[in-house]
């Protein structure tokens, strides 16, 4: 990684690295959560002597035993505790706010010229109601990760195929995962991720939200252990992709396997700019949703007009039949 | 390693500490890092330069169950013990629980295999065949078939090996600790001190050399049992794997361990029963009466014969 934005949120993790895989250790990790080789420790003195030792209570003298009762060595006179280095498992944090660039008055003119858009198909009085409300502004959490894998595959294709229509194959390859976005939103769907996620600069990231009132922020709500799992699991099924695309040979597939081992993994932690409009109409929700870096990207769902699908379906049924019957007649 | 091995083997001699609190001179088994003394029960813990074979603990795993537990554990282990198991046993009381921090090494590795093997791929094929119909005419008939074709394959498979536990200790058997395994590492802790004083804790009895053996082979057993899971096809058969492991990490730890005796029977040594110190899993092995087994057999016997009997006179 070579950008600011890494820099800057990578700053107030522990900065050694795995010294097997070179992915790097957070602080309170106590060994690497990918390849599980041990933290290097900053080991206490132990001399070239065997010593003899009673650990003592820095309160009252009394020693010191390990209680299974408090999971922790316990003074057995004054009843204190002595504080371990354990697996810390923090929430998440976000590491970064990237900026909006789009301003409100962009977005709200782009969201009325894709009201306008929507046809004759919406109903009539869609961009006039009072339902359609503001656009706010909200940053929406992902990790964005950098990783280099060797990734080893297996599967039958049609290429190849003898009497049966399926042969085997298997190959070896390396993937470089460069900037690839893992959704942490719990408010914005994949399909809405899927069409925001290409537009951003990651060179934006600002420690604290800028460019926009009243955001809402959304935070990351799961532990740094999950929070590991979803973008392994996002790691495993982007290279499952990408086997799909660029290596099995021929037009078709089946059991695919996939077994990758990873190298210098970087994750980061950030959150994006985004407006977000949502409305009811007639009890449903529905919503429409613009990146706060590039207008033109947005995902959005409108209801359609009841009456006039009703309507035009029912004219087009008429005049099919209008048609039958001329040329019943003509016969 | 022979060397370290003989080394380990000749200090029968207990080591000589004086206690710290009430200066009294005591004799601690060779194998342990902990002492308490008898006369002030003061918790010692000695600690000594690391070396080859005996390095010091990376982490820890603090016990959790308390002695209470831990024989309630047991004497309902033994109760729900099987109807075959020696009736002295299933009334016997567990005895001398002594809760032990035992020194396994945690393996990891990273895995590479060429593998080779053939693949069938299933197809269908109709064919004609004769039979005798009901009129006990020959006719030819046509059926479809499932066929399988073999294709070889060879190919490369990198995978994780996490997580692999092997004990170092002389006492316990890999077989033993993986009955009362797993632990839950999420609770490891960094080896200090503090977390054995008041308990016992081993050193390691084993030498490096021979625990990195094991771990190596329980590494090629965990790819093996992937490599089955990797293959395409309908069906695969002469799978043959070379497997080199890269980026290896081994541990020291010290593992909480209750060991409990259980005696049935005077004539006999008492049996070993381990208990889980942070999930209050129990293992070992529970003594089968023979008598019981041959009385079921005979059973089981003398209702066949009957039966055939009785048969033969129907007939
Ligand atoms: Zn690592
Ligand atoms: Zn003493």
């Amino acid at each position: 990684m070579s950008d600011a934005t890494s820099n800057t949120a990578e700053a107030e993790a522990d900065p050694t690295d795995c010294s097997a895989c070179g992915t790097p250790l957070e602080s309170g990790d106590l060994r690497c959560a990918i390849c599980g080789k041990s933290a290097p420790v900053r080991r206490y003195d132990l001399g070239t002597t065997q010593v003899v030792k009673i650990l003592r209570c820095t309160g009252c003298g009394a020693a010191v035993a390990y209680d299974p009762k408090k999971q922790a060595p316990s003074c057995s006179f004054c009843d204190s505790v002595v504080e371990i280095e354990t697996l810390e498992d923090p929430m998440e944090q976000t590491g970064g706010y990237l900026t909006f660039t789009v301003t409100p008055e962009d977005a709200k003119a782009q969201l009325q010229r894709w009201l306008s858009s929507l046809g004759w198909f919406r109903p009539s009085d869609l961009s006039s109601t009072a339902r359609v409300q503001e656009l706010k502004p909200l940053w929406w959490v992902a990790w964005v990760f950098d990783a280099d894998a060797r990734v080893s595959w297996a599967a039958d294709s049609n290429q190849g195929g003898r009497r049966s229509a399926w042969a085997p194959h298997a190959g070896t390859t390396e993937f470089v995962f460069d900037d690839i976005l893992a959704s942490a939103s719990r408010g914005l769907s994949a399909a809405e991720v899927g069409v925001l996620a290409s537009g951003y600069d990651l060179m934006t990231a600002r420690p604290d939200p800028e460019g926009a009132e009243n955001a809402t922020i959304e935070q990351f709500d799961v532990q740094r252990s999950q929070a590991r799992k979803q973008v392994s699991k996002a790691l495993n099924e982007m290279a499952h992709n990408r086997v799909q695309q660029s290596e099995i040979p021929g037009t078709k597939f089946r059991k695919l396997q996939v077994s990758l081992v990873l190298q210098n993994l970087v994750t980061r932690r950030l959150s994006f700019p985004a407006y977000v409009m949502a409305y009811r109409y007639k009890g449903q929700l529905y919503r429409l949703v613009i990146s706060g870096q590039d207008k033109t990207l947005m995902s959005g769902n409108a209801p359609y007009s009841q009456v006039k699908i009703i309507g035009v379906v029912g004219a087009v049924v008429a005049v099919l039949a209008f048609i039958l019957l001329l040329i019943a007649l003509a016969q | 390693m022979g060397m370290a091995a003989d080394t380990i083997e000749q200090k029968i001699d207990y080591k000589e500490i004086s206690c710290q609190s009430c200066g009294s001179n005591l004799l601690v088994e060779p194998q342990m890092l902990t002492a308490i003394c008898p006369y002030c029960a003061s918790p010692s813990i000695i600690q000594r330069p690391p070396s080859e074979n005996l390095p010091t603990p990376t982490f820890t795993i603090g016990f959790v169950v308390t002695q209470d537990r831990a024989i309630e554990a047991v004497s309902s282990w033994i109760g729900r013990s099987s109807v075959f198991a020696k009736s002295a046993f299933r009334k016997a009381a567990p005895e001398l629980t002594r809760g032990v921090y035992l020194p396994a090494y945690l393996y990891n590795a990273v895995a590479n295999s060429d593998y080779r093997a053939d693949i069938g791929e299933n197809y269908t094929e109709t064919e004609t065949y004769t039979t005798t119909d009901s009129n006990g005419k020959t006719v030819t008939r046509t059926r479809t078939v499932v066929k399988t074709e073999w294709r070889s394959l060879q190919g490369q498979h990198c995978c994780y090996i996490l997580d692999v536990v092997v004990t170092a200790s002389k006492g316990v058997t890999n077989e033993a600790l993986e009955a009362v395994e797993p632990f839950d590492l999420r609770a490891l802790r960094r080896f200090t001190p503090a977390m054995i004083s008041g308990w016992l804790a081993e050193e390691p009895s084993r030498t490096q050399d021979e625990c990195f053996q094991f771990a190596h082979g329980e590494a090629l057993d965990k790819v093996g049992s992937q490599l089955k899971g990797f293959m395409p096809g309908d069906s695969y058969r002469n799978l043959q794997y070379e497997t080199d492991v890269a980026r290896e990490s081994i541990d020291l730890v010290l593992f909480p361990i209750w060991s409990l005796a259980v005696r049935y029977d005077e004539s006999k040594p008492p049996l070993q029963i381990l208990v889980n110190g942070q999930t209050g899993r129990v293992g070992g092995k529970v003594p089968i009466s023979p008598v019981k087994v041959s009385i079921a057999v005979g059973m089981v016997l003398l209702i066949l014969v009957v039966g055939a009997l009785l048969f033969g006179m129907a007939r």
